[in-house]
């Protein structure tokens, strides 16, 4: 398939993935109890009047038919106008642009870091003995079983509180991420490893690689040259996942170490019940997956031309 | 698969299920007796794993705790699993059209962070275990439906299929017997993988103070309750935490022991 | 384990006015603070950053909506007409005097001359009357506030500097109401602006002014260089606050704010949690406790189903738990058994401490005589085939982690005499669907609010009418025509020892009632880094104050 037919085809793809997304979201926020009124007027506990709410809801179509919210809604969508925040009283537009850059760095920033520390393990693992590799095992397994929020407070405890060197919460300095960076990449990255890992052993313990093996080339160099390329597929493979986890983990890991970002935004608005920030950080972080599944997609297409396509 | 991980994974099968279905065996106190004159007492021989806040025996509530814990993993990952199996075949076994359709939904599903949906069930149900159990069932099984899907299709133009259809088989036959066992193989890495994800997930949705109701002693809460006095009390949060990555390190191990036996077969 | 606090309740000074004179002096007593803070001598300059463990306030101005956390930042940038002095009494404060009509109908304050609003504009009488407009305007959507200024029907600019407030009713609660954030004023120019401005920047007439709020990272305070201090202060050199200003930081995880203390990150943190309080003074940190006045911290019961529509059983689950044990030991000394409806800094508070001794045997009988005679195999109670089971909705937003700890000993220990007690641990949307749903039997609730008048909110049978929203401040359900008489009298009585005798018996009614289960004040801990002195000034509602406060240069 041409590069440009499959571009055209990830596009409409995209599109029908965005519109079943908002669909789901329209759908999801509508069964959760409470009157949405009360959410612009003060929250929860709210002594908001009759007329204050009747207003409220008119201002904010709560007053139309179902079905003609959701028009409304996805027309405003696709002028990419998310609405105003219930809670904030500023375009939702605005309130995520303000906090994005820190989340994307983070997310960006762990996402490198477990890529980076999975290569390196699933590379030791490949070229030490057995006891070597057993411990690689249980360490990758170890780590993906930990959950943020304790690995988070635990590296405070340590990091911060006992050594003092780097800080515990966001100072707007570069010092300031290595905890919070950690703490999302090293799961992940135990994860990865571990997918690495099987497909490395397979692929260095093939008939080409013995061969290659036969030829004399090092156990490093066909590490790299060819046990690499099948190792990282599969992991390419599911970094549109991890990305995408990688927001659920913010939202954690945001609040333990105070950042401003995406997934405490997040949180806060399911709370609140502010439904135009849900809808627009939804609708967000679905963009951003579809996005990093297709450039995985064409790595994929570069590392491996002739793998069979889709 | 070894022989020392067939016995460690039988080893750590039996202490699993004695831990969820006869506790008193391993722990006979009460897990939920507290003695507030006896709260934050050090680990030794009185408390294996020492006291919390109210004095309750943390060994005796990590044992009892076993069974809440590995049900919420267990039933969310059977009930993404199987979610997964039935999208994921009928996608791939399907006219393009309709495989089309459902790739664009699991995408969909995909797409939306899975704390986020998680988020929004519990918020329409409230919290506990049930809506728990069905939040990290439901967020993980496009994940794995993808991955059956994706399995077999590229078993269904194999050569091994190919050899079975020369052979004479039924299509059913075609899917029993080499579709589904080899659509399982990669698929038990992930879903043993996932029943450790699938607790830390209620340990997660605990700590956002949405898990199981008080009080349970289901590890996420206590966890979640121990990292408030992590200065005072490093062991409320360690014992718990060393439960949960016990149960993800056995069942990946048990995994891949499962694993070599699907492809044996 | 450290187990004995070293930190006492600041005398006094904690819920006074010790701007007024106190100040350095008036800071330091409390157990944990250095003594070289009082001989150190002012400095002048540096940011301050506060670490606040509540949520981000979706509005700067605490005329919308109210709550504690915007109280807390606003009593930097805007103040009340009135305050309290140390002794607990209201005085003036940008009010310069007042005086109440025969009929109690109408009451004229009049304010100092020369104060300023930061964005220029002059307090004036039509600044007070464009605030009480804001305050009842629906669209600004109050609700503390609105509810202060209830019986205001409207006011009049009498001359520049004399406002005159007609009211519905006598309400001698009126100057308390005032001296709270919640009804602090802001610049009538100020108000003018929409709501998402007005938010973001409110104008007041505080000894700080905001400068910007950067959502979720900090609201930046600078120091208001033309503030005038409203009660001349002697021992004050200077006009203006010594910080140049200061970061206001959300920093929720508990664990994360201490380490950021006392990694030195941020200066001081709000909400500490018993065990870093008790422990504080080992390393080197201050500690000012300041309980909010209003109601104590206490389970209320509701009255109006069963089981608890039958006094016997609500008396029975009071004597079942044991709050003594738990309060000591969970809150590490930090926090004293409270056995009133308000809290400790209020002065008409009545205690009665042998109503709610535990006391099983007696828990027992109640619920054999109540009916609750037989039990089934799990041990619960039963009658007519049902089983005696409450359900407790706890606010994680509410409940800090050891108040959640002390619920779940109550849980134990009512199982033990035969009560299933199930928890429910809500976010605040869901707990206030809860309550409004009537689907509780216990419920945790505490309300703020200077002087006594928060028990006519709390017990008055109209406070069970729910608002629109669902809302009602009466949790126990008490409905009691009596009760209703003597709170309305209490509030519009012109004579103090009536006052003060109508709301003993209107208190006595509802502990002897057995509605609620009274745990401790509404807690209100500071933490600070021992390179900041000068903190202990506190507003009417025990917000601190951070005017004298200086740092270690």
């Amino acid at each position: 398939m041409g590069t440009i037919a499959w571009a055209g085809r990830k596009i409409g793809g995209a599109l029908v993935v965005l519109w079943l997304v908002a669909t789901a979201i329209f759908i999801a926020i509508r069964l959760i109890p409470g009157d949405p009124a009360e959410a612009i007027m003060g929250g929860p506990g709210s002594q908001a009047s009759a007329e204050a709410l009747a207003a409220a809801r008119a201002e904010y179509a709560l007053d139309q038919p179902v079905f003609t919210q959701y028009l409304l809604y996805l027309g405003k969508l696709v002028t990419l106008d998310f609405g105003t925040s219930y809670s904030l009283k500023e375009p939702v537009t605005k309130v995520m642009g303000e906090v994005l850059p820190n989340t994307l760095w983070l997310s960006l920033l762990a996402l490198a870091l477990a890529w980076l520390l999975a290569l390196c393990f699933a590379a030791a693992a490949s070229n030490s003995g057995r006891f070597g590799s057993w411990l690689g095992s249980l360490l990758e397994i170890i780590a993906a079983a930990v959950p943020h929020f304790w690995l988070g407070a635990v590296l405070i405890m340590l990091f911060s509180s006992a050594l003092g060197w780097f800080p515990a919460v966001d100072n707007g300095s570069a010092q300031g991420l290595v905890l919070p960076v950690l703490t999302l990449a090293l799961p992940l990255a135990g994860f990865l490893t571990q997918l690495m890992r099987d497909s490395l052993s397979e692929a260095l313990g093939s008939q080409f690689a013995l061969a290659a093996r036969a030829r004399g080339e090092s156990r490093l160099t066909l590490f790299w040259r060819h046990g690499l390329r099948h190792a990282a597929l599969p992991a390419l493979n599911l970094t549109g996942w991890a990305f995408s986890s990688l927001l659920s983990g913010a939202v954690v890991v945001e609040a333990i170490f105070a950042r401003p970002g995406l997934g405490r935004s997040l949180l806060s608005a399911v709370l609140a019940r502010d439904i135009p920030m849900v809808t627009g950080i939804a609708l967000f972080s679905a963009l951003v997956y579809i996005v990093v599944m297709a450039l995985a997609e064409g790595l994929e297409r570069i590392i491996n031309p002739a793998g069979e396509q889709r | 698969m070894s022989r020392s991980a067939k016995i460690f994974s039988a080893i750590v099968i039996l202490l699993w299920l004695v831990m969820a279905l006869a506790p008193g065996l391993l722990a006979p106190g009460d897990p939920l007796a507290i003695n507030p004159a006896q709260a934050f007492q050090k680990p030794g021989l009185a408390h294996f794993f020492g006291t919390d806040e109210s004095g309750r025996d943390i060994y005796t509530r990590v044992i009892h705790g076993a069974g809440d814990s590995l049900a919420i993993g267990l039933a969310a990952t059977a009930l993404g699993m199987g979610l997964a199996i039935v999208l994921g075949t009928v996608a791939a076994l399907s006219p393009r059209w309709l495989d089309e359709v459902i790739l664009r939904v699991l995408e969909a599903l995909y797409a939306i962070p899975s704390l986020l949906m998680a988020l929004l069930i519990i918020a329409f149900t409230g919290p506990g275990v049930g809506p728990a159990i069905v939040a990290v069932g439901l967020s993980t099984a496009p994940g794995y439906a993808r991955l059956v899907r994706s399995q077999i299709r590229s078993l269904k133009n194999s050569e091994m299929l190919e050899a079975t259809t020369v052979l004479g088989h039924s299509s059913w036959l075609k899917v029993r017997n080499h579709l589904i066992p080899n659509a399982l193989k990669p698929l038990m890495a992930l879903v043993t993988l996932g029943i450790g994800q699938a607790v830390i997930w209620a340990a997660a949705l605990s700590f956002l103070g949405l898990g199981t109701a008080p009080p349970a002693p289901e590890w996420g809460a206590m966890l979640s309750a121990g990292r408030v006095y992590l200065h005072l009390a490093w062991w409320m949060s360690l014992f718990p935490g060393l439960a949960i990555v016990a149960v993800a390190v056995s069942a990946t191990v048990i995994g891949r022991a499962l694993g070599g036996k699907v492809k044996s077969l | 384990m450290q187990r004995t606090s070293r930190t006492s309740r600041i005398l006094a000074g904690s819920f006074a006015l010790p701007l007024i004179g106190a100040l350095l002096a008036g800071c330091s007593s409390t157990g944990t603070s250095d003594s070289t803070a009082q001989s150190k001598a002012p400095v002048t300059g540096g940011t301050m950053v506060y670490a606040s463990g509540d949520a981000e306030p979706t509005c700067l101005d605490p005329h919308v909506g109210g709550n504690y956390p915007q109280a807390l930042v606003a009593s930097q940038y805007l103040e009340s007409l009135f305050t309290k002095n140390d002794k607990g009494e209201i005085i003036p404060w940008l009010a310069e005097s007042t005086e109440v009509s025969e009929d109690g109908l109408t009451r004229t304050i009049t304010l100092r001359d020369g104060i300023k609003f930061t964005d220029g504009t002059k307090l004036t009488a039509e600044a007070i009357k464009a605030n009480v407009e804001h305050l009842k305007d629906p669209n600004t959507a109050s609700s503390t506030g609105y509810l202060a200024v209830g019986k205001v029907v409207r006011v009049e600019a009498k001359d520049e500097l004399t406002a005159v407030l007609k009211l519905s009713a006598p309400d001698n609660a009126l100057l308390e109401s005032l001296s709270m954030p919640w009804t602090a004023i802001e610049s009538p120019k100020a108000l003018e602006r929409d709501q998402s401005t007005n938010c973001a920047s409110p104008v007041g007439t505080g000894p700080f002014k905001v400068k910007s709020w950067e959502h979720q990272k900090a609201v930046n305070l600078v120091r208001n260089d033309d503030y005038v201090l409203p009660v001349a202060d002697t021992k004050r050199t200077g006009n203006t606050a010594y910080l140049d200003g200061i970061t206001w930081r959300f920093i929720p995880e508990a664990a994360t704010r201490y380490a950021a203390l006392q990694s030195g990150e941020v200066d001081v943190i709000d909400n500490a949690q018993p065990d870093t309080i008790s422990t504080a003074a080992d390393s080197g940190l201050g500690h000012l406790d300041a309980p909010r006045p209003g109601s104590s911290n206490r389970i209320e019961l509701n009255s109006s189903k069963a089981p608890f529509d039958d006094q016997r059983v609500r008396e029975a689950f009071i004597r079942a738990v044991d709050a003594n044990t738990g309060v000591s030991s969970l809150l590490f000394g930090t926090a004293q058994r409270s056995n009133s409806l308000l809290s400790s800094v209020e002065p008409l508070a009545y205690s009665e401490e042998s109503l709610f001794t535990t006391d099983t045997a007696k828990a027992n009988t109640l619920l054999d005589e109540a009916g609750w005679s037989e039990r089934d195999e799990q041990g619960f109670r039963v009658k007519d085939g049902k089983r005696l089971s409450l359900r407790f909705p706890v606010s994680t937003n509410q409940s800090v982690p050891a108040e959640q700890s002390l619920f779940e000993q109550f849980q134990a220990q009512a199982k033990a005499v035969g009560f299933e007690v199930k928890i429910d641990l809500l976010d605040l949307s869901s707990w206030y669907g809860a309550l409004a749903e009537h689907e509780y039997n216990l419920v945790s609730a505490p309300y703020t609010k200077v002087g006594p008048s928060v028990l006519r909110v709390l017990y008055h049978s109209d406070s069970t009418v729910p608002a629109p929203s669902g809302y009602f401040a009466n949790n126990a359900q008490v409905k009691n025509e009596k009760l209703d008489k003597l709170l309305v009298e209490a509030e519009e009585t012109n004579d103090d020892a009536q006052r003060a005798s109508l709301y003993e018996q209107a208190q006595k009614i509802v502990l002897e009632g057995y509605y609620v289960l009274p745990l401790y004040d509404q807690q209100n801990h500071f933490l600070y880094g021992k390179n900041v002195h000068g903190i202990g000034a506190t507003t009417a509602v025990s917000s601190p104050i951070y005017f004298d406060t200086f740092l270690d240069q």
